[in-house]
């Protein structure tokens, strides 16, 4: 019964974010309406529900409530590729615009290393951690080196894409978002009771049948690989990962069973609903979404700690 | 039958030698402390035990198997830990956190409560099922998760220090039910400092001892000479008096503490 009302609540937001904004008359209207506003809002539910679930994962893994879709570095080798991309001109690869392409190629690789180190027989997720820490401050000093290289043109495009933003890419996206995504939140989904168990701890967990080491592999590559193709194409989105699982457990969302669910739910509908909000906020211009989620996260991050201490 | 058998185990960390040549049964249905002081390796060998650490020398079989080489659902289903008291990292409601001591078991989680819920019962804590792990104090912690061991079913429960942080009613209550598991057939092999409480299990449980990661002692509860072997264990006098009903050692008054 509860689920039922969560599921509505959500598509109700999928269902109204094409629907607001300019009215939409004739053959121009349709175009706008099914070409552009409904795979945006797909795509917009498809990210935002990978980083809202793979941030609530994160945070039961590293038994740690600041991790983030971004804590093993894949949203700073995402930049680097896509700037990377921009700098160096791109061209199409793989089928894809070379940017998405290539910051793809940056999230895979580095998340590839900070999995190489997660896989070694004796490291905690301490280890995890401070591996994901140096790759992603490595990736913002490189990052940093080829800005300064580059001209005020691919400056320019690197900075809106840094921002974070829902693209009116049709639905060539969605046949690559959809399969990752939709994968990567299958696969983290079935961890939940894993997940619920090492909140007693890694050890205890361990004598109690969950098995340990192959849950982390699970968790970090399905969720870098979700979250990698999301950045690819959306660049780093903030706070939705952190806050979401925050603001749900704030209203009493304890369980992981309950949480990684609702996580994805509102995850997606909260994504889809500030992208509608900021191609609303300003006439004639959109803000890009990046920087309303963050507005809006940052406080609300804030009204949750300040409500309840408790995680980590 | 789950038994647990060290034979000839060693492990070493870094250049520290932390156990040695140790050979040790713990048979069916036995019931076995472990004493020593402390760092003697008392907790790497139950974590050894149940596989969590690998040995570097010697043999270790948990019903017929190296721990290392089952799954860690096989290994759930021959023993369980009760551990030191840690704090869960998350303030889950005490059902759920006895609930995934049935990890192992591939049921449906309705069923998994369900037995949780009876264990919670059993140490008389069915009251708390609904409250935040972080709302507990440490006695009630202790009591959950020895709910998460019987609920997990195990025929071999390795405890470690259960009476640490707890008040003395709170002792002897665990103890005690200890003492239930072991007459209902489990095995258990229990560390402990305080050897006094092992009065309250009950019978003639086989007291063994760890010194410097070697096996110095073996004797039994109520042998005579207990007092003496613990004395030469802990490195103080130590003397038996008879109180209570029960055995009572205490560290004799004329040594006035360690000798050097």
């Amino acid at each position: 019964m509860r689920w039922l009302l969560h599921g509505l609540v959500c598509l109700a937001v999928l269902g109204a974010a094409p629907l607001l904004g300019a009215p939409l008359e004739g053959a121009a209207g349709e175009f706008i309406l099914l070409e552009l506003r409904v795979p945006r809002v797909l795509v917009g539910a498809l990210v935002g529900g990978t980083l809202g679930l793979t941030g609530a994962v994160y945070q039961a893994l590293f038994r740690n409530g600041l991790a983030t879709p971004s804590t093993v570095g894949t949203m700073a080798g995402a930049t680097l590729g896509a700037l990377a991309a921009l700098v160096l001109g791109a061209g199409a690869l793989l089928g894809l615009p070379g940017v998405a392409a290539a910051a793809f190629l940056g999230a895979a690789l580095v998340s590839a290393l900070v999995l190489s180190v997660a896989a070694r027989k004796r490291a905690t997720m301490g280890d995890v951690l401070l591996a994901g820490i140096a790759v992603t401050l490595a990736s913002s000093a490189l990052a940093s080196g080829l800005q300064f290289t580059a001209d005020s043109q691919a400056l320019f495009a690197a900075t809106q894409w840094s921002l974070g933003h829902l693209p009116q890419v049709g639905y060539d996206a969605l046949g690559w978002l959809g399969p990752l995504n939709l994968g990567s939140a299958l696969a983290l989904l079935l961890l939940a009771p894993a997940l619920q168990g090492l909140v007693g701890g890694e050890e205890l967990a361990e004598t109690q049948g969950v098995p340990v080491r192959r849950v982390r592999q699970v968790a970090l590559g399905a969720g870098s690989l979700g979250v990698a193709a999301s950045v690819a194409w959306c660049g780093p989105i903030a706070f939705v990962g952190l806050v979401v699982p925050h603001v749900l457990r704030g209203f009493g969302v304890i369980t992981y069973r309950q949480l990684l669910p609702l996580s994805w739910l509102y995850g997606a509908a909260g994504l889809v609903a500030c992208d509608t909000a900021a191609r609303l906020l300003l006439p004639g211009r959109e803000l890009p979404v990046g920087v309303l989620t963050a507005a809006i996260g940052a406080p609300a991050l804030v009204w949750v700690v300040a409500r309840r201490r408790s995680l980590g | 039958m789950t038994d647990l058998v060290f034979d000839r185990v060693g492990l070493r960390l870094g250049a520290r030698a932390v156990l040695e040549g140790v050979s040790l049964r713990v048979a069916a249905g036995e019931f076995v402390a472990l004493l020593g002081p402390n760092g003697a390796g008392k907790t790497s060998l139950i974590k050894l035990g149940l596989g969590l650490a690998l040995p570097s020398a010697g043999q270790i079989s948990l019903g017929g198997a190296a721990p290392r080489a089952l799954s860690p659902r096989e290994r759930a289903r021959r023993a369980a830990w009760l551990p030191q008291a840690e704090r869960p990292s998350e303030p889950v409601p005490v059902i759920e956190l006895v609930s995934s001591a049935r990890y192992f078991a591939r049921e449906p989680h309705r069923e998994a409560r369900a037995r949780a819920l009876a264990a919670l019962e059993r140490v008389g804590a069915a009251a708390l099922a609904d409250r935040s792990v972080h709302e507990l104090s440490g006695g009630e912690l202790q009591r959950c998760q020895l709910a998460s061991v019987l609920a997990q079913g195990a025929p071999l429960v390795l405890v470690d220090e259960p009476g640490s942080h707890l008040d003395p009613r709170h002792q002897v209550a665990i103890y005690r039910l200890l003492g239930e598991l072991w007459r209902e057939g489990h095995g258990i092999l229990c560390v402990t400092h305080d050897v006094n409480l092992l009065a309250h299990v009950g019978g003639d449980p086989r007291v063994v001892g760890l010194l410097d990661g070697a096996l110095t002692l073996e004797s039994r509860w109520l042998a005579p000479a207990l007092a003496g072997e613990l004395s030469q264990l802990y490195g103080v006098p130590l003397q038996a008096a008879s109180g209570g009903g029960g055995r009572v050692f205490h560290i004799s008054a004329e040594s006035n503490g360690a000798r050097p």
